[in-house]
């Protein structure tokens, strides 16, 4: 029988950081809260009339806070406290998630290294100001390219804590 | 003694001397040596013991494809790595190595008894020995077979490097930094775009290494590559996969090749290549030829040795024969001379040599023995002197010599490109397969690609020889001990295929998977079967191209890191509170919340008591939520559940059944309707990811004309359960806006407001079956909210509970869990749950099913409850059930018990089954047989507790 010792650092004792993290040329840090609501609708103009607001027109772009993610679906990113109407009786959904994703900001030189650590997405093609979902290994994110050097990654709250050691890991690296 | 350093000559750094052990001894080396080059230089002519036979091996190769040189490398506790390739390994300072498979050493192996046994030990042995007596092969024959077998000693220990990780993109991306490879990436860099440039050895040149003439072009290339930014050269790298469309895996090895004390940062890093195109630059490999002896020590192929003394300035031996079925092995024998290893005889079986070869090996002074072959070898540890013949059958003459060199031809290496279902097309001049047709982005350059000038040659199968091949040791695998004997053997007994030919004698299947075996066994195969090569086959080239470490593999997924662990918003608490957790799906939730001394059984009577006589709250929130919203979600709901969704109400809740097309139920929950177009939807936990895909499945591909969209929300709430008859005295202080009384707030309804000054959705649902409200509460507030229900609920001796108390409280209501009391095969009928289905509902998904003849027969199991005769007998859940327990063995089971647990309530044991026909069984005795026992106990309804739902309705 292999007898394994316990690790010092279980899985169970992750935990989203307290503090901003640096490395040599990025540096983490945990969003200020927001509010979110997951907005889906086939009629775009509909759906910009119900909550009042412009709707970017092409799948990965961002206008004021509000991503195009796919053919009928759009992510809204607020600041906290932000209300959209619901558009009851209406061909729409507007569904508050905001508790359920934190963000995290990676901004550096090094930013799009870490996050290509993990992240399949060709990141050097990835402009300013597009948004898309994509993962993180196994970890859905919402990434966000704020700047050249600056990135918002959106992560559901329970894999908050292994997505937030996962970068500190790759950042101690570089 | 054979192998000598030469004066002057290779790449190594002779000012810079290294140290190193192998096998307890120090040996001396240079920078620039590898482990084999610098033991061969040492006189070392014993590398290793083979897999089967225990015979004493020695290096056959300088490249990835060596099988025999296999060694341990110690780099300290916890960092010994088994089964390296001695030519791969780089030499450093301290380098500690040992071989392997070989007890008690190197020279005095006890195994080799497997070698006097060989005729007892063929190909497939355990197929047809070691049959008798039965008994004996789980307890002796099996263990002690594994016990010899098997290459090299496995960790025990977790593994304490760290990996790194990423993903890169190019455009141009050449796997192989040869010649061809190294101009195939000036090119492609010259032409902009991104390129990146991969090599597995130490330095980028390949066979350029080992040819001074070249190292002028080489310098200058690689110093025009370093000169472009947008190149990217990486060596110690092997690209070990060729995945769809154009994506590459390859590991860098970053600190193997340092001192352990100069090494800093992660060990490898896996590099996940997507690529515009790919140029496959990966060379060929000399293929040995197969004759009697041709694995004694000293054997060698022809190109290694050139490597060893142009590249690393050794001598492979003092007197050196050269038997080559191709013009490369006269190259190399030339070059060889050249560099002052003196060559006794070049022995080629092809009657007719090139002329100027000829000449040349005469100016030389090295004897030609042109239409001979070599017959045997002399020396067991070292070779001592090779026996030839002409045509392999005539009079033998004897060469004393200390080395004796092979060169069978050329086989380019198409793995990657095989891997990425690039067809091959058979060639009769290089006597292998060639690059022919692609469906990636990618093409071949260089030898691999079967352009190359190595000189002409023949192939054949096996040398000729007038002894029969069964009668030869004639290693075509040398790793796992695989003659030509064995692949006639498997052809006699029947074998057509390659593919079995392969797994009966298991050529091929060794670490180096076949890469100086792989042809020749073809070879040897087709003359076998009267058949061409090209109809026999050729087996399937699978990734990884050479062994990867699993650290590598699994890069950023290692220890806390390994799998995310989902924790709820309150989950710190109940750590905080003692709580013993358990795993339900990626979550880890509450089981039970263990005061001073308690066991769970304690913890989880007194938690149930608590529940039932005042109140308990426990966390629900991993429990999948999803947001139905849109016109037409009712009727969304309506078509994926059995239940009818169009007359509930707004603020009303219903629990609903969702089954597969097939039938059976897949999942449930409790649904409440916030608005006409809106609805809370809940799924179990372990099953909301797939209720979601599901849906949107069905949305998305057989509905798409439906206005309703689909939102998780799981992680936007987290749910506290708040449960028992003074669950409304609790939580009334808290709540704003939402009228509590029975009248106004009736069992099965939602409402919405503030708790704690925090927007909840409230939902009066009971899985405990006793008075009850589910708080939802956005997840950030979640656990202030709980700890102020905590505090609020003190006085009525509120009691958290876990998930085992949740089960026995539902158990005892007769509530089934999915994925427990159901197993897939488990229908609404079965589950007594006919009335979950809306009976004028024209169609719901697995509606067609249940009509099925094998849906409406007799004999199905249907889910009942169990009394055991002992009220203090538990069962054990999985345990099955038989109507007799005197019958026979076999005995005919008619059911199992799914749940089963010690109730508090009642004072006694409950459980929970599905038994063929159970319905018509009430009140009948069954009996569950277990290892020493039988246990009997009687049918009865599935709710022990409250079977008239009264304690809901306060």
């Amino acid at each position: 029988m292999i007898e394994i010792a316990p690790l010092a650092i279980a899985a169970t004792d992750l935990a989203v950081g307290a503090e901003p993290l640096a490395g040599r040329n990025v540096r983490l840090s945990l969003a200020p809260s927001a509010a979110r609501y997951s907005l889906r609708a086939r009629d775009a103009a509909l759906l910009s009339a119900v909550i009042g607001r412009a709707l970017p027109a092409r799948i990965g772009e961002m206008v004021e806070g509000i991503a195009c993610l796919g053919p009928d679906e759009w992510l809204a990113l607020l600041p906290a406290g932000g209300v959209l109407a619901l558009g009851e009786e209406q061909a729409v959904s507007v569904v508050d998630i905001s508790d359920r994703a934190l963000g995290f900001v990676l901004e550096g030189r090094g930013a799009a290294a870490a996050i290509a650590s993990g992240c399949p997405l060709d990141l050097e093609r990835f402009a300013v100001g597009r948004a898309t979902r994509t993962l993180f290994e196994t970890v859905e994110i919402v990434l966000f390219r704020e700047d050249e050097t600056r990135f918002r990654v959106e992560v559901w709250r329970s894999f908050a804590p292994w997505l937030w050691h996962a970068l500190a890991a790759v950042i101690a690296e570089g | 003694m054979s192998g000598y350093r030469l004066p002057a000559g290779g790449r190594i750094d002779r000012n810079a001397p290294i140290r190193f052990r192998f096998d307890g001894k120090d040996y001396r080396g240079f920078a620039g040596d590898t482990l084999a080059s610098a033991l061969v230089a040492s006189g070392v002519t014993v590398f290793g013991r083979s897999f089967k036979y225990h015979r004493p091996r020695g290096l056959l190769a300088t490249g990835v494809e060596e099988p025999n040189a296999l060694v341990t490398i110690d780099r300290g506790p916890g960092r010994v790595t088994p089964n390296l390739r001695a030519p791969s390994v780089a030499l450093h300072e301290g380098l500690t190595a040992a071989s392997q498979n070989r007890y008690p050493s190197l020279r005095l192996d006890l195994g080799a008894v497997n070698d006097k046994l060989g005729a007892f030990f063929p190909a497939g042995f355990y197929n047809k020995t070691f049959m008798w007596p039965r008994s004996a092969w789980e307890k002796v024959y099996e263990p002690a077979i594994r016990r010899m077998a098997g290459l090299g000693e496995s960790p025990v220990t977790r593994d304490p490097d760290h990996y790194a990780a990423t993903y890169a993109h190019c455009e141009t991306l050449v796997i192989g930094g040869g010649p061809a490879g190294i101009a195939a990436a000036l090119e492609a860099g010259g032409r902009g775009g991104r390129v990146i440039l991969i090599d597995e050895q130490e330095e980028p040149g390949g066979g350029a290494l080992a040819d001074p003439a070249q190292w002028a072009w080489l310098e200058e290339s690689l110093a025009r590559l370093a000169a472009l930014a947008n190149v990217r050269v990486l060596t110690r790298t092997t690209a070990f996969g060729f995945y769809h469309r154009n994506f590459v895996g390859a590991v860098e090895r970053l600190t193997d090749h340092l001192p352990p004390a100069g090494a800093s940062g992660a060990r490898e890093k896996l590099w996940r290549i997507r690529a515009g195109e790919v140029v496959l630059a990966q060379g060929a490999i000399e293929r040995p030829l197969v004759f009697d002896g041709n694995d004694v020590p000293g054997v060698m192929l022809a190109s290694a040795a050139r490597t060893l003394a142009l590249r690393y300035g050794v001598a492979v031996g003092r007197r050196v024969v050269v038997m080559a079925v191709h013009d490369s092995g006269w190259r190399d024998a030339l070059a060889l001379a050249a560099a002052v290893v003196t060559i006794a005889a070049i022995v080629d079986l092809r009657d007719a040599v090139d002329s100027r070869l000829l000449s040349a090996a005469e100016a030389a002074g090295i004897a030609c023995r042109t239409g001979h072959a070599v017959t045997g070898v002399r020396g067991r540890l070292a070779v001592s002197g090779v026996e030839i013949a002409p045509g392999g059958t005539g009079a033998a003459e004897r060469i004393a010599c200390d080395a004796l060199l092979i060169a069978g031809g050329w086989t380019p290496s198409v793995h990657l490109w095989s891997h990425a279902r690039g067809t091959l097309r058979w060639d009769d001049a290089w006597g292998a397969y060639l690059p022919d047709a692609a469906i990636e982005q990618v093409r071949c350059v260089g030898a691999c690609g079967g352009d190359w000038d190595f000189g002409g040659g023949v192939a054949v199968p096996a040398l000729p020889s007038a002894k029969p091949a069964h009668r030869q040791k004639a290693f075509v695998d040398y790793q796992n001990d695989v003659k030509s004997g064995d692949i006639e053997l498997a052809v006699r007994e029947g074998y057509r295929s390659i593919e079995h030919i392969k797994r009966y004698t298991t050529n091929g299947m060794a670490t180096d998977q076949g890469k100086t075996s792989n042809l020749n066994g073809l070879r040897i195969a087709s003359e076998a079967l009267a058949r061409p090569v090209t109809q026999v086959g050729l087996t399937t080239f699978r990734p990884p191209y050479t062994p990867q470490t699993f650290g590598a593999l699994m890069g950023h997924h290692k220890d806390a890191l390994f799998q995310p662990v989902r924790k709820t918003a309150i989950d710190g608490w109940a750590m905080e509170h003692g709580a013993v957790f358990e795993n339900v799906a990626q979550w880890r939730r509450a089981r039970y919340f263990p005061q001073a001394g308690e066991d769970m059984h304690a913890a989880v009577a007194r938690e149930c008591r608590a529940v039932r006589e005042s109140v308990g709250m426990f966390d629900a929130s991993t429990l999948g939520k999803i947001e139905v919203v849109g016109p037409d979600a009712a009727e969304f709901l309506n078509r994926m559940y059995t239940n009818p969704w169009k007359s509930l109400l707004p603020g009303r809740c219903r629990y609903g059944l969702m089954l597969r097309e097939d039938g059976f139920i897949t999942d449930d929950g409790v649904a409440g309707r916030m608005a006409d177009d809106r609805f809370h939807v809940t799924t179990t936990t372990g099953g909301a990811a797939r209720v979601l895909a599901m849906m949107e499945d069905y949305l998305q591909t057989e509905w798409p004309g439906l206005n309703v969209w689909l939102t998780s929300t799981t992680e936007h709430w987290a749910v506290i359960a708040v449960q028992g008859p003074r669950a409304r005295d609790v939580i009334a202080p808290l709540v704003e806006g939402i009228d509590l009384s029975p009248d106004a707030f009736p069992h099965m309804a939602v409402r919405e407001g503030r708790i704690c000054g925090v927007p909840t959705r409230l939902f009066r649902v009971s899985f405990t079956g006793e008075l009850g409200f589910e708080v939802n509460v956005p997840a950030g507030h979640a656990r202030a909210v709980w700890e102020a229900i905590d505090v609020a609920g003190q006085q009525f001796g509120i009691t958290p509970y876990g998930t085992e108390t949740m089960h026995v409280l539902r158990a005892e209501k007769g509530f089934i869990i999915v994925g427990q009391d159901t197993d897939g095969t488990v229908t609404p009928d079965d589950a007594g749950m006919d009335w979950a289905i809306g009976k004028k509902k024209r169609d719901f998904v697995g509606k067609r099913s249940l009509a099925r003849p094998d849906m409406v027969v007799g004999g199905r199991k249907q889910f009942v409850g169990l009394l055991t005769d002992d009220p203090a007998e538990v069962l054990e859940e999985g345990a099955q059930i038989v109507a007799d327990p005197a019958q026979p063995m076999p005995m005919t089971m008619i059911g199992h018990v799914t749940s089963s647990y010690w109730s508090a309530t009642l004072g006694r044991s409950i459980a929970l089954a599905l038994v063929r026909d159970g319905r018509a069984l009430m009140g009948e005795a069954l009996y569950v047989p277990m290892p020493g026992r039988t246990i009997r106990a009687t049918v009865c309804p599935t709710v022990f507790y409250d079977a008239e739902g009264s304690r809901l309705n306060d």
